[in-house]
This record gives C-alpha cells, sequence and structure tokens, in this order.
C-alpha cells in the first residue's frame, strides 16, 4: 500500500488547513531563528574592540536577540568578522566557518574585512572576506560603532525572516 | 648603556657562549644593506642584573645568506631566528625547526622584508591555495 504523505494532504482539496499550517511552522521557524541569533565571538584587532563595546550594555544586543555567548563555532549561527585578516589568518578563519552548523550567516565587518582597508597595497592582508567567504551583510567604518553592529544585526534578522539569503531559500 | 661590538659571523657562536650565563636574548634585528651586498644582523643581549645591553653587530653576504643558528644556546632565540628567515630568508644553520611563521606555509612569493622585493597584483590577490567556502 501506498504511503501517504504530508505532500498528498496538501494536495486534497480540503487540505487548505495543512498548507495553512505548514506555512505558519515555517513562519515560526524563521522568526525563532532570526530572533535568537548566537553570533561567534572572533576578532582580531581594533574592530574586535569594538565589537566587545557591542557585546556590553550600553548597546545590550540581547534585547534584539543577538545573544553574545558563542564562544564555540559549534553552536553558533553566525560570525562577526572584525578586525584586518591576513592571508595567514584566512585559513583558520575558514576552518572556522567550516565547524559551524547550517544554517551560518557572515557580517564583514569594518574596511579591513572588506576591501584591505588601509592595509589595501600591502602583502600579506586579504583583500575582503569575500574572496573566502559569502557575506551577508557589511559594516563599513573604520572601525564602526557599536550601534552599526546593532544595525547590522537587525539587518540581517529581517534578511532571514523574510528568507532573502540565497543560499538558503526555502531551508529550514 | 649599550655596547657594540662588531664581530665576524663565524664569531657568533663562541661569544654567544660566552655571554650565556649573565644575559639573556633581547632581539634579533636585522637590515638590508643592498648597495652593499650585505644583510646586518644585530643581536641584541640584556644583562638580567643591571639590564646593560650588548649588541653584537654582524654581516652575511646577501647572495649566501648563511649564519650559525643560537637557538640551542639561547631557546628565545628560536622564534626570532624564524622571523627572520620569514622575512629576509636569512638561513640559520643547526635550527631544527626553520620554517614559515608569520607568512603562510604555502607563501609561495619569497621574503617581503628584502629590499628588492616588489609588491603586485599577483600577490596582493593571492588568498592561498583553495581557500574557498
Ligand atoms: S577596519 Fe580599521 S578599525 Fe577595523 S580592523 Fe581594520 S584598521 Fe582596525
Amino acid at each position: 500500500m501506498k504511503e501517504i504523505t504530508f505532500e498528498d494532504f496538501s494536495k486534497l482539496e480540503g487540505g487548505f488547513l495543512l498548507t495553512k499550517a505548514k506555512e505558519l511552522a515555517h513562519w515560526l521557524i524563521k522568526k525563532g531563528r532570526s530572533k535568537s541569533l548566537w553570533p561567534l565571538t572572533f576578532a582580531t584587532s581594533c574592530c574586535g574592540i569594538e565589537m566587545m563595546s557591542f557585546g556590553a550594555s550600553k548597546t545590550d544586543p540581547d534585547r534584539a536577540g543577538i545573544l553574545f555567548i558563542a564562544d564555540s563555532p559549534r553552536y553558533a549561527d553566525a560570525i562577526f568578522v572584525s578586525g584586518t585578516i591576513t592571508k595567514k589568518m584566512a585559513n583558520r578563519l575558514l576552518v572556522l566557518y567550516n565547524q559551524m552548523p547550517n544554517p551560518k550567516y557572515v557580517i564583514a565587518v569594518g574596511a579591513c574585512t572588506i576591501s584591505g582597508g588601509l592595509y589595501h597595497h600591502s602583502y600579506s592582508v586579504l583583500l575582503g572576506i569575500d574572496k573566502i567567504l559569502p557575506v551577508d551583510v557589511y559594516i563599513h567604518g573604520c572601525p564602526p560603532r557599536p550601534e552599526q553592529f546593532l544595525e547590522a544585526g537587525l539587518k540581517l534578522q529581517e534578511l532571514i525572516k523574510n528568507d532573502k539569503i540565497e543560499r538558503y531559500k526555502g531551508y529550514i | 648603556m649599550i655596547n657594540y661590538k662588531e664581530i665576524k659571523s663565524e664569531e657568533l657562536r663562541k661569544e654567544a657562549e660566552e655571554l650565556k650565563d649573565k644575559y639573556f636574548l633581547f632581539s634579533i634585528i636585522v637590515v638590508d644593506r643592498i648597495n652593499e651586498g650585505k644583510f646586518e644582523l644585530n643581536y641584541l643581549f640584556e644583562n638580567k642584573e643591571n639590564a646593560d645591553l650588548i649588541n653584537l653587530k654582524t654581516f652575511i653576504l646577501r647572495n649566501d645568506p648563511k649564519i650559525d643558528s643560537i637557538s640551542d644556546i639561547f631557546p628565545a632565540a628560536d622564534y626570532e631566528e624564524r622571523e627572520a628567515y620569514d622575512m629576509f630568508g636569512i638561513i640559520f644553520t643547526g635550527h631544527k625547526n626553520l620554517k614559515r611563521i608569520l607568512l603562510p606555509e604555502d607563501w609561495p612569493f619569497g621574503y617581503p622584508l628584502r629590499k628588492d622585493f616588489v609588491i603586485n597584483d599577483e600577490i596582493r590577490n593571492w588568498t592561498g591555495t583553495d581557500l574557498r567556502w
């Protein structure tokens, strides 16, 4: 006998309610995911100092659902790449990224991670982390203010909630 | 107070042995004297008691940059020598683990602090082998 699946139900005339239930579940999952981001605390230089200030009580990202408690990549959802990424560090950054579970989001913080910044003409600094990682939100500035970090976090939450991130389209 | 002392590069180990008990290695400073075809190496030692400095200055040829390692006499020289190798390509004979320390392990473009190192677009755009998510 053929097994009856969830899809069969939703194709039925009377499947209206079930489809709605599925949509509701997906909507809830996305909303829940966007409201409990655990960014990995990863920092290499001056932008990292600003990131610490972002995690402190004045900006207080916790009230927006961005919790600075992931000190292991194994349970982080996002990574704020803050600070100069040298070519040697790029390798290590990629290892951290690969250790994070799906779905994972990347925020590039500061001029250095966007384009190399001050060190654009140097031999040792990566010219933008988008050469090795898929970046979702960029924050400009050298260094950016903590408020800009918060705004980037909120932007990312919006992108997740509205399913706007290309590589996780329809990912549940 | 700093005392300068210019020595031959072959005498380095002998001099270092003499300083071993009273001094510790402070730093190794390399200067690229490209016009004279030489590298200038400054070994800075600091007295453990009164913080006096001794600078052992020695020259080696630029096209054959070899000098004896002192990392078995002063363990602090280990990383300093690796850095000098990384940035200037100086070979420290007798060093146990002479490989890149600040640049990536697979860096293919030579030694960046030499005066004749030219930074071009190929070097700036290099990201490492197979570095992609
Ligand atoms: S962008 Fe500016 S503040 Fe940030 S790491 Fe680079 S130099 Fe430092």
